[in-house]
């Protein structure tokens, strides 16, 4: 039963960093409607960003946290603007191409610049386990779940109750509502790559320590998906939820099922997963219904 | 000066539904298969693996293209079609001896089921959601073959075939290899080209264009999504079989997420919603990384720098251009290589008088 | 734009091959080789071609091979098939007599063509296991210990540091068919002394093996676990265990998750204890790495990578070694013109070849394709790996038996 336990427990920390991920995600599809299929990417560059400063040139944390949040601010705003804005209004598979095609782009730019080897992105906190109850919780994983869990209750905070949180809802539900109220539609759209940008460059971080920092890290970019169908492609706390209940059936799956398949059901049961919830509920758990059926 | 149409005139309604009513056009096809059927006289072994590789990919991306650009169903899974077309023809050659000729077709239909499965979700959800679902089966299919060892062929989950054989005639170099695939190749062009602009094709685009105003005039949207898979599917399971003879190998490492992803590249490049479209885009992204290693080493050559040297920088900036070109065409000429080259002829119509 | 880009191109290979004209000796003798510097191992990749290109350059320097220059042409892949596939026509279409082919899926792919075109292949750490026995396959030479024999002399060590009967071992490894290929060894060692097998795989990319390690710590609490990965994964793995508590000196890891750049991206300071087998010698202090050192690079002018001396680097030196050991015997037994058959021989005419200490003397003979198979435990200590066995080799009785049986079918 411990077994479990510590399934469960790693799984739901992994699944708050998941969560991290697809929030991004979420947030840009939300207010400006494209699917960011380069959301791993960003993740990629922001922990690229953070374990360079602290691996190569030796800045303290302190230093490099600060300079790779904004940087991924900045990178958020230039992104929407150079490559997203032209695209606006164009059909799905234009979109989804272009992210596609900046993914790779990231890619190659990121393994030019910092070269092909994994960079360490090192966190001063101890490795080795805590027991509690029988059930090990290691320290690291609590606290880029704890990190992740800070920074989207800041952001449901500022969602909620702030003025630029409350026009960005507004312009999510109807942007034509939104701008003839005077809300600053462009602006709105810019701030929200800017948190997505944030929310990777977090992500960044704490994938980056988990997993060292390289271009395969954009691969987390994939995991997104499940999580956000699950959840409700535009609901944020849908995206939460989601990437807690994959990271945890995940965990779970692999350690029971791996044995009699051979090993390999964190890849697929996730997906199984979210076939089965697009053919059953497509809207997601926390989704509103208006994706367009057939 | 170049009007082509000048002077034909069609007295019968075959010559009017002729895939080439304009005898010029008719006449440069065929002068075009022809040439094709000449290339291994003037190619040396070398540029013949390219031109087999470009045909290889061109018979995937077209059947990708009869999918995406004109049925509007975005596929992210085209990979994973292929790698089941690939294994079934080699589980029959290796284990029943089935001959190459009667391999491909059968790659072919056992992939167009698992793709009509995989297109179920169709009738419910569609654009970004099916694409992701497409995204899973890619997923899923390659799970499943991997760690089926009936289907995988055990813990290498490698499948070797021997030789094709054509009437006894081993097909073992790059010539008689293009031999194999170029007929395959042409069939399968011709056969989209028909499908296209038969009563079937035009109900793909109706789908793609305005589904619900579709369905209102009776055509059954989920039928002919289903067959649209079916027929993708066929032709990456084709695609997929050719390339398990071409190689003597079936292996799923040659047909993961990110091949599907560059199937994608080909046809968007290419043109979406066009034949001929697929196979440039076949013939650009094939020819890319080759074209930009003789490029850049050329340079450097120029330069004075040693290989080793830009050697990082070089597989670098293939992935940087690949990305950067998929934008480019996109943000630039969203109908891709297709509408270029539709330009050009279109340019050459008037010429010289171009108002 | 097409037209433009095909100008291009023109152009740029008439310059190309004006340049190529007038640079070249007209006795080169050109070997070639795939690599891997963007795809999945991409990390080992930039450190061991490198490795090549420098032990060939030091050869040119020296004279070349018994007066021939030899001229390695390097053709990037992405670790891929289809490109690995083209890279070898063009190399072959180049005049290659000797290859290098880099990936066990694509050497698994190339196979057929190597039997055909008579080029012979040398694999060395990685490919085809069964390939050891070269009256089946002629034309691939593993030259290291392969999967088999890697997997034979961990569980040797294990044996020697205190494995006894009903001990627990877990083999981690990467699901793919490089990763797969320890599984048989494992399982037929396994059986006869009487350890409690259980295999991990750890899917593709390999970047999440997070209840796989749970499992091995603390369900199964295994005593001993031999660990197959490689490009991202082993670093992934390391702190993974860390994390959970195990003690990273009873995970023995074959030869490619074994390098400084593994144990740098999980943190010198994290690895500590790690244990990883190595086919060849490591370290700047041996001879041709010091040769290497100062002519390719001191006497030019040029700074020394970080990485020469290293573990991947020295692989990339042995197989630049091999090649020319192979077409030196070719030349010197059966003379001029060099062709890939008569590189084949020279390669089974290898007797103690051993580049001053660098390698275990290697022995390679027709019946075996591998040299011998030898292998060194090296442990992580402060920022090194250092030794802690001599040159051993475990269980090459059951290694044979699985090459007898896989050649049989």
């Amino acid at each position: 039963m411990a077994f479990f336990f510590d399934l469960l427990v790693n799984g739901l920390m992994i699944g708050s960093m998941y969560a991290l991920v697809a929030m991004g995600f979420v947030l840009i599809y939300k207010a400006t409607s494209v699917i960011n299929f380069a959301q791993g990417e960003l993740v990629m560059f922001g922990g690229y960003i953070a374990a360079a400063m602290v691996s190569l040139y030796h800045l303290p944390l302190a230093v490099a946290v600060p300079v790779l949040l904004g940087s991924m601010v900045v990178l958020g705003f230039a992104l929407e603007r150079g490559v997203l804005r032209p695209l606006v209004g164009r059909n799905v598979i234009s979109v989804v191409m272009v992210t596609i095609g900046l993914a790779q782009v990231f890619q190659g730019l990121a393994a030019m610049v910092w070269g092909a080897a994994t960079i360490n992105m090192p966190l001063p906190i101890r490795l080795e386990p805590y027991i509690v109850w029988e059930v090990f919780i290691s320290p690291i994983n609590l606290v880029a779940a704890v990190a992740s869990a800070g920074f989207l209750v800041a952001f449901a905070y500022f969602f909620r109750k702030s003025r630029m949180g409350i026009a960005m809802r507004a312009v999510a539900n109807d942007q034509q509502a939104a701008m003839a109220v005077g809300i600053n539609v462009r602006l709105i759209f810019a701030l929200s790559w800017a948190i997505a940008g944030l929310a990777a460059g977090i992500g960044g971080i704490v994938w980056g320590n988990m997993l060292g920092v390289d271009t395969h890290l954009a691969l987390v970019g994939l995991k997104v998906f499940p999580a956000v169908i699950l959840g409700g492609l535009d609901s944020v706390p849908g995206a939460v939820l989601g990437g807690l209940i994959i990271g945890a059936v995940e965990s779970v799956a692999a350690g029971y099922v791996d044995p009699y398949v051979g090993g390999g059901t964190k890849d697929f049961v996730p997906y199984v997963l979210m076939i089965v919830v697009l053919m059953i509920r497509p809207y997601g758990f926390l989704g509103r219904e208006i994706i367009e059926r057939v | 000066m170049i009007n082509r149409e000048c002077g034909v005139y069609q007295t019968t309604y075959e010559g009017d539904m002729a895939l080439y009513p304009v005898p010029l056009a008719r006449y440069a096809a065929l002068g075009g298969v022809v040439v094709l059927f000449l290339i291994p006289l003037v190619a040396d072994s070398h540029q013949m693996a390219i031109v087999n590789l470009i045909a290889l990919a061109s018979i995937g991306a077209i059947g990708l293209n009869i999918l995406v650009g004109y049925t509007g169903q975005v596929s992210l899974g085209h990979g994973a079609f292929m790698m089941v077309g690939s294994y079934t023809a080699a589980i029959l050659t290796t284990r029943y001896g089935v001959p190459f000729w009667l391999g491909l077709p059968a790659g072919g239909a056992v992939a167009a089921a698992v793709g009509t499965f995989f297109g179920i979700p169709s009738l419910r959800i569609k654009g970004l959601y099916l694409a992701i679902a497409t995204l899973a089966a890619q997923f899923i299919i390659e799970w499943t073959i991997n760690h089926s060892p009936w289907i995988s062929g055990g813990a290498q989950s490698t499948i070797y075939t021997p030789t094709p054989t054509f009437l006894g005639w081993p097909i073992n170099t790059e010539y008689r290899r293009y031999y194999m695939i170029l007929p395959v190749g042409v069939i399968a062009y011709v056969a989209a080209l028909n499908l296209v602009r038969s009563r079937i094709g035009r109900a793909f685009i109706a789908v793609r264009d305005r589904d619900v105003a579709a369905q209102i005039i009776g055509v059954d949207i989920f039928r002919y999504k289903l067959l649209a898979f079916a027929v993708s599917s066929f032709y990456a399971g084709v695609a997929g079989a050719l390339w398990t003879y071409y190689l003597k190998i079936a292996n799923y490492e040659h047909f993961t997420l990110v091949t599907s992803v560059q199937y994608l590249a080909m046809i968007i490049i290419g043109g979406l919603g066009s034949v001929l479209g697929s196979v440039l885009g076949a013939v650009f992204i094939t020819m890319l990384p080759i074209v930009l290693v003789y490029v850049v080493e050329g340079v450097a050559a120029l330069f004075g720098f040693a290989y080793a040297s830009i050697a990082d920088f070089l597989a670098n900036l293939r992935l940087i251009i690949f990305g950067g070109l998929i934008i480019l065409f996109l943000t630039i000429e969203p109908e891709g290589l297709y509408r270029m080259w539709g330009n050009v002829k279109r340019y050459f119509r008037l010429w010289p008088f171009s108002y | 734009m097409r037209t433009k880009r095909w100008l291009a191109t023109i152009l740029t290979g008439a310059v190309l091959s004006v340049t190529a004209v007038a640079a070249e000796a007209d006795h080169a003798i050109k070997v070639g080789g795939q690599c891997d510097r963007t795809g999945a191992t991409k990390l080992i990749g930039v450190e061991i071609c490198p490795g090549v290109t420098d032990y060939i350059a030091l050869v040119n320097k020296k004279g070349g091979v018994l007066g021939h220059k030899l001229e390695y042409t390097e053709v990037e892949h992405g670790y891929t098939v289809d490109r690995g596939v083209e890279a070898y026509e063009r190399l072959k279409r180049d005049g290659a007599v000797a290859v290098l082919d880099y990936g066990t899926p694509i050497v698994y792919a190339l196979t057929p063509r190597h039997m055909e075109d008579k080029i012979p292949a040398i694999t060395p750490g990685f490919g085809r296991a069964d390939s050891i026995d070269g009256t089946v396959w002629p034309y691939i030479f593993p030259m290291a210990a392969s999967y088999w024999s890697q997997t034979g002399a961990a569980l040797k060590y294990i044996k020697d540091n205190g494995a006894k009967r009903g001990a627990k071992v877990a083999y981690l490894y990467f699901d793919n068919p490089a990763g797969r290929e320890g599984i048989p060894m494992m399982e037929v060692v396994a059986k006869k002394e009487g350890y409690e097998l259980r295999l991990f795989a750890v899917p593709s990319p390999g970047l999440e093996m997070g209840p796989q390690v749970i499992d091995i710590t603390r369900r199964m609490r295994a005593d001993w676990v031999v660990a197959h990965l490689f490009g991202r994964s082993p670093s992934v793995s390391i702190k993974e265990f860390k994390k959970a508590g195990f003690p990273l000196n009873r995970v023995v890891s074959l030869v490619w998750g074994a390098g400084e750049a593994d144990a740098e991206a999980a943190g010198w300071d994290v690895s500590q204890g790690y244990l990883g087998l190595q086919y060849t010698s490591v370290g700047r202090n041996l001879p041709v790495i010091q040769e290497i050192i100062q002519k390719i690079y001191r006497d030019d002018g040029k700074e020394v990578p970080k990485y020469v001396g290293g573990v991947y680097h020295a692989r990339g030196v042995f197989i630049g070694a091999v090649l020319a050991e192979g077409v030196r015997l070719a030349i010197q037994n059966h003379g001029l013109p060099v062709t890939g058959d008569k590189v084949r021989q020279g390669y089974e005419a290898i007797k103690n070849f051993d580049l001053a200490g660098f390698l275990p003397p290697m022995t390679v003979t027709p019946q075996d394709h591998e040299g011998g198979g030898w292998v060194r435990v090296y442990q992580v200590k402060g920022t090194e790996w250092v030794p802690v066995s001599d040159w051993i080799r475990g269980y090459r009785e059951e290694v044979m038996g699985l090459v007898k049986q896989a050649n049989k079918k």
